[in-house]
């Protein structure tokens, strides 16, 4: 067990340590802290299918929420879950308001309906990319987010952040859940993957 | 391999090991080949949050997107952008003078004697909307831009402020 103190370095962590120091009253540490922290959010509004520019709205919003209610935040280690969390809200806020349909709450069907394909934007460097973008597009959409999210975040952070997204409990982290076991066997059972 | 292929059940109960450390690796790296966080959305997010005014109501932004994007030719490049909050609703339209100044044109409702600073980097434009609830900024460079909404000088409580946008 991993006792409070010697908490391994990750993102959570980091992102802890910075808040503090800002909350204390060095408030120049915040830009750190939206540099350290803005490509996870970024992917997590993505992942809402929010378009680049109504993704980079959101995001800021979740940041000036942050600075205005910062002192409801009990917890700094809670930060990294709390600003996903709010992304993802205020991401849904935003497909709703513009007559979009927002993603559906999780439910365990998910990981068994495969899903359609995702586009392909652009084209990919190696065998090895495209092979994965192959794989990565049959998963369950709820699966693609969590594994496009959890990628931009650590290890020790995994269990959380499936938590912010609205994953049950076991969706990732000590274990590897539903989501990266089924990527996982898909990998196995393509002869193609090994060599790439 | 000459590993078993295991099932999806008994992956799913295995610990995370260093090859699914791999795989989230080429993940993240895919994901920011494909879809990369926008170069200046860390600088945009950084001067939003530079502001005093941090505790006043944060307006809800909304682009047009039938305007967003359209160069026919000759027609100047032109965009709209609302803010919503919950007392004031601010319409922007953003023209393109030249390849350095935009020329800024807004109407605030309800809008008689609202105090408008746009904040850029380094600078502030400040003007008071007219009894219709229109104003107008004749021409600022182009760039990061804020505006800040005073409906009553002596609280921040009458203070809305507007994500910041790119001009």
């Amino acid at each position: 067990m991993i006792d409070a103190e010697s908490l391994p370095e990750s993102l959570s962590t980091r992102a802890a340590a910075l808040f503090r120091a800002y909350r204390t009253g060095n408030t120049a540490v915040m830009g750190d802290l939206v540099a350290l922290l803005t490509p996870v959010l970024w992917h997590t509004a993505r992942a809402q299918r929010l378009e680049r520019e109504a993704a980079e709205d959101v995001v800021q919003s979740a940041w000036l929420a942050l600075v205005r209610s910062s002192e409801s935040i009990n917890d700094p280690q809670a930060l990294l879950q709390w600003l996903i969390m709010t992304v993802r809200r205020e991401a849904w806020r935003v497909l709703k308001r513009d007559g979009r349909s927002e993603p559906a709450e999780f439910d365990d069907n998910d990981l068994v309906t495969p899903v359609h394909e995702m586009p392909e934007e652009q084209v990919l460097r190696g065998d090895g990319e495209s092979r994965l973008w192959q794989h990565i597009a049959r998963l369950p959409e709820r699966c693609q987010e969590l594994l496009r999210v959890i990628a931009f975040s650590d290890r020790p952070d995994y269990a959380a952040v499936a938590d912010a997204l609205g994953m049950p409990v076991g969706s990732i982290g000590p274990t590897r859940g539903r989501c990266l076991a089924k990527l996982r066997a898909q990998l196995d059972a393509d002869p193609a993957w090994g060599d790439a | 391999m000459s590993n078993p292929k295991k099932s999806v059940d008994e992956y799913a109960m295995g610990k995370i090991d260093s090859t699914d450390g791999d795989v989230l690796h080429r993940i993240a790296a895919l994901y920011s080949q494909l879809d990369p966080v926008p170069d200046s959305l860390v600088d945009r997010v950084q001067f939003g949050l530079t502001l005093d005014a941090l505790h006043a109501e944060i307006a809800d932004l909304q682009r047009s997107a039938d305007l967003v994007g359209v160069r026919s030719e000759g027609a100047p490049d032109v965009q709209t952008v609302t803010f919503t909050s919950a007392n004031l609703t601010t319409m922007v339209t953003i023209t393109v003078l030249s390849s350095e100044r935009v020329r800024v044109d807004g109407w605030v409702v309800p809008g008689d004697g609202v105090a408008i600073e746009l904040r850029q980097v380094g600078d502030a434009l400040k003007t008071v909307s007219d009894a219709d609830g229109r104003f107008v900024f004749e021409s600022v460079p182009r760039g990061l831009a804020q505006f800040v909404l005073r409906t009553d000088s002596t609280t921040v409580e009458a203070t809305v402020v507007t994500p910041s946008i790119e001009l």
